[in-house]
């Protein structure tokens, strides 16, 4: 994985020092506290319902045994004891006192860590899939272009205060793991006919008040003309961006406004006159980025696993195996799942005990690596089948062996009102009383794949959106409502939920989505039709009795 | 303040610059816990928990004030009326033991 | 209204009103009037961050200053537009004016600005002290700058090239 070199990480250490700095102003009353608000969270710092919430970038999803050990250290010196894994590959701690940021980021940029641009109107946090490096179907690793893009982004004199947020995505797969088609930008690395590399390039797409898919603007961008190609997109955005109204100021509206073609016009105009020398990055550079995902030495082993298959006669390591499991590249090796989402806990929280086991985990069987993904759980991204018994007899030990990836009680959710200050209503204590409604691993597996994805407000953190059962919590007179979706997904057939009727109370949420799963239960046409196909075929309406209160009819599984 | 004034009777809040902890308008001064909040039940305590509002609007010791209605039980305490500040004076409600409700015992947010 | 570069505050030899200072200041729909009267007082224009630079294009030669406006701190269009003055061969002075920060004062000079005009209320609470350290805050930058700094990228093919 990248390490800093003397210019990344004096970067990071004068950041440091011109926040604390920042913090002396705030007191001293230079800065009034307006001015203060946006600059603190250009450093990831934000004033929550009950506290400070810092939020790390893990940029790509890419940690090291040692950075996790790191997270949990802070976790225990500087907060609460746990962190929150969050949908755009970052973590936050939800107790920080302001006096002890700049020492928390001390103790960050130590492994090469830090909340640079983790919230404010800039370029945010680069994600990529977290499958990265793993996957057979890969054209190319995306980390290397989105270190590329974290670099050129950092402190950016020109996009620092654009009008609004603006996420970039990367994938460099056939399967599109990284959601880019509902980011600012989304970049999916696809070779011409020649076999050269290049990216085909979407603006516009992102979830919130509304949501819309991103639109190309590039079939084929060849690689080197990567960097000034954002900056002319950026520019664009930059000067012709709604600035009155924050919920029209995201780029993806000034596309709709425009018209994509129209929006595209401008765009390439702008290329065509953009100083393009300013961010030119020489071949031997790229190459020495990328060198530092070169691919660990895998050693030559067979497919097939006899530890593997012995321990797979234990009923509950085999549906381990079956659910938490992805196809390794190299034969012998697989990437491993590791839920956050144990029955009835709040997903995507870690306690510093587990992150030190994970960390452990990391540096003994995964090539020192781990990923965070946007689903809110962790990888290990290069464990020998050989070891997989160990792995999960450790994570078994440590409450993190839950075999859920993928299966309905694998859900996404947001902090919610019980952290968020922007919260119209919570979204873990739904989360969590689904989950322990679904909490037969058997009824579960029957079930299949679903993504159960959650939102406190309209801003869609939860991408409740692009869920395949989505849910939106919202203030309805002083009361928690809830708003119900079907049919969403955020991958290659990328797809938004539509609405199954009027808002529910929080308590008929979880029977409801019961219902919801056992209508289709009874309608899919054989197992293997998961629960988006279904919706897909058979549309809304067989669903929608189910958000009427009545007994919840238990399908036979 | 942007807005109307929301209905009496009114408390005071925001959060205090260094700590994050949620703070409230004793009349005085800041406090973090809800009992001491001065309670503005007129016109004229609600005109002097604006003027304390303006005073922190854009700087000082804590952040992000602002105005809240209460209803007063039967032995005169505040109780947010709003879900949100509930939940904001209690603490989160999938753990209980963080946020005020862990150090003052409070009974948790009853929704 | 108080005038800062990076070297700190500055007398300012323009001026919106006064007809004895050296330069004067226009309106932006004022330019054309201004650059056809004759006189051969240096002219500069307030220009709005609403408007496109290339509508400045046909007067580049005869400007003696553009001033950007920063309507607020977080309104960022006038770095865009600065850069852009730059690009299409803007050599005059090239001033901030309005809410801008301190801690926008290195963008501002790696984006072509020379100056910040900040009114007073600014200057009372912000000391020349903050404005003369922010543009030594960071040693890097990843992208060339207009005032100088070569890129990152670059520095490390320099010392590659070197080695
Ligand atoms: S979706 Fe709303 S409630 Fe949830 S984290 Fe985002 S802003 Fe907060």
């Amino acid at each position: 994985m990248y390490r800093y070199d003397e210019f990344d990480e004096r970067l990071v250490r004068e950041r440091i020092a011109q926040f604390r700095e920042m913090v002396r102003r705030r007191i001293d009353g230079s800065l009034t506290e307006e001015e203060f608000t946006l600059l603190r969270q250009m450093n990831g710092l934000y004033l929550q319902l009950h506290a400070y919430m810092l939020r790390v970038a893990i940029p790509y999803g890419t940690l090291s045994g040692r950075q996790m050990r790191q997270l949990a250290l802070i976790a225990d010196r500087y907060d609460r004891g746990y962190g929150h894994f969050t949908t755009r590959q970052n973590i936050q701690y939800n107790w920080p006192r302001l006096r002890d940021v700049p020492d928390m980021l001390e103790l960050l940029a130590d492994v090469e860590m830090q909340c640079i641009q983790t919230s404010g109107n800039c370029i945010r946090n680069v994600t990529a899939d977290h499958f990265a490096g793993v996957a057979a179907d890969e054209i190319e690793d995306p980390r290397p272009t989105a270190e590329l893009i974290r670099q050129w982004s950092t402190l950016h004199p020109e996009f620092s205060f654009l009008p609004r947020k603006f996420k970039i995505a990367v994938t460099g797969s056939a399967v599109d793991r990284a959601a880019v088609a509902v980011h600012d930008i989304g970049l999916r690395i696809v070779a011409d006919a020649k076999g050269r590399i290049g990216y085909r390039v979407t603006v516009g797409g992102g979830l919130g008040r509304t949501p819309m898919i991103g639109k190309p603007v590039r079939e084929f961008l060849p690689r080197e003309e990567l960097l000034p190609y954002l900056e002319a997109i950026l520019r664009v955005y930059n000067l012709e961006g709604r600035r009155d109204n924050k919920y029209k100021a995201r780029v993806k509206i000034l596309v709709h406004e425009l018209g994509t073609e129209a929006f595209v016009a401008r765009v390439e105009e702008e290329y065509a006159r953009i100083d393009r020398g300013a961010v030119e990055v020489d071949a031997a550079e790229v190459a020495r980025i990328a060198a530092y995902f070169a691919p660990p030495a895998f050693e030559a082993l067979p497919a097939r696993s006899e530890a593997f298959e012995k321990a797979a006669r234990d009923p509950d390591f085999a549906r381990f195996a079956r659910t938490n499991l992805f196809p390794h590249k190299a034969p012998g090796y697989t990437a491993l799942t590791v839920s956050l989402k144990p029955i009835g806990a709040p997903p995507g929280d870690a306690t510093s005990d587990q992150m030190r086991v994970l960390a452990d985990l990391a540096e003994r069987f995964s090539a020192d690596e781990l990923r965070v993904t946007h689903v809110q759980n962790i990888v290990l991204p290069h464990v020998r089948l050989d070891d997989v018994p160990e792995v999960w007899a450790a994570l078994v030990e440590a409450g993190l062996a839950t075999a859920n990836s993928g299966l309905v009680t694998d859900i996404i959710s947001c902090p919610g009102m019980d952290y968020c200050k922007l919260a119209t209503a919570r979204s873990i204590p739904i989360a969590q009383e689904i989950s322990r409604r679904f909490a037969d691993p058997e009824r579960e597996r029957a079930i299949g794949p679903l993504g159960i994805k959650i939102s406190g407000c309209i801003n869609a953190c939860g991408h409740h959106h692009v869920g395949a059962i989505g849910i939106l919590g919202l203030d309805k007179a002083g009361v928690e409502n809830y708003q119900i979706t079907l049919g969403g997904e955020p991958g290659d057939l990328a797809s938004l939920g539509e609405r199954l009727g009027p808002g529910i109370d929080a308590d008929e949420v979880p029977a409801a989505i019961e219902r919801i799963v056992d209508v289709y239960l009874a309608l899919r046409t054989d197992e293997a039709e998961t629960f988006i196909d279904t919706v897909r075929r058979v549309g809304l309406d067989p669903f929608k009795p189910a958000l009427q209160p009545q007994e919840p009819v238990r399908a036979a599984a | 303040m942007a807005g109307k004034r929301p209905a009496l009777p009114l408390v005071l809040s925001a959060s205090d610059l260094l700590d994050g902890d949620v703070v409230f308008h004793t009349g005085a001064g800041w406090d973090r816990s809800l009992s001491a909040a001065l309670v503005a039940t007129d016109e004229a305590g609600a005109q002097r928990l604006e003027a304390a509002l303006a005073e922190v609007e854009s700087g000082g010791p804590v952040a992000e004030p602002f105005l809240f209605t209460v209803t007063l039980d039967p032995s005169g305490a505040a109780v947010p009326n709003h879900y949100r500040e509930r939940i904001r004076v209690c603490g989160p409600t999938v753990r209980h033991d963080f946020g005020p409700q862990a150090r003052e015992e409070l009974s948790h947010v009853s929704l | 209204m108080p005038l800062l570069d990076r070297e700190g505050l500055q007398a300012d030899p323009f001026d919106r009103a006064d007809p004895s200072a050296e330069g004067v200041i226009v309106p932006f729909d004022g330019l054309e009037e201004a650059l056809e009267s004759g006189s051969n007082r240096p002219v500069g224009v307030d220009l709005p961050n609403h408007v496109h630079p290339s509508r400045l294009a046909s007067h580049l030669d005869r400007l003696a200053l553009v001033a950007i406006d920063f309507p607020k701190f977080s309104d960022g269009r006038g770095f865009s537009l600065a850069r852009m003055l730059r690009e299409q061969g803007y050599r005059g002075r090239l001033r901030a004016t309005g809410r801008i920060l301190p801690d926008q004062f290195a963008f501002a000079l790696h984006s072509g600005f020379d100056e910040v005009e900040i009114s007073d209320e600014q200057a009372a609470r912000l000391p020349v002290g903050q404005w003369q350290l922010a543009p030594h805050q960071f040693s890097d930058n990843y992208v060339d700058t207009r005032d100088g700094r070569v890129s990152v990228f670059k520095r490390r093919r320099a010392a590659r090239e070197a080695a």
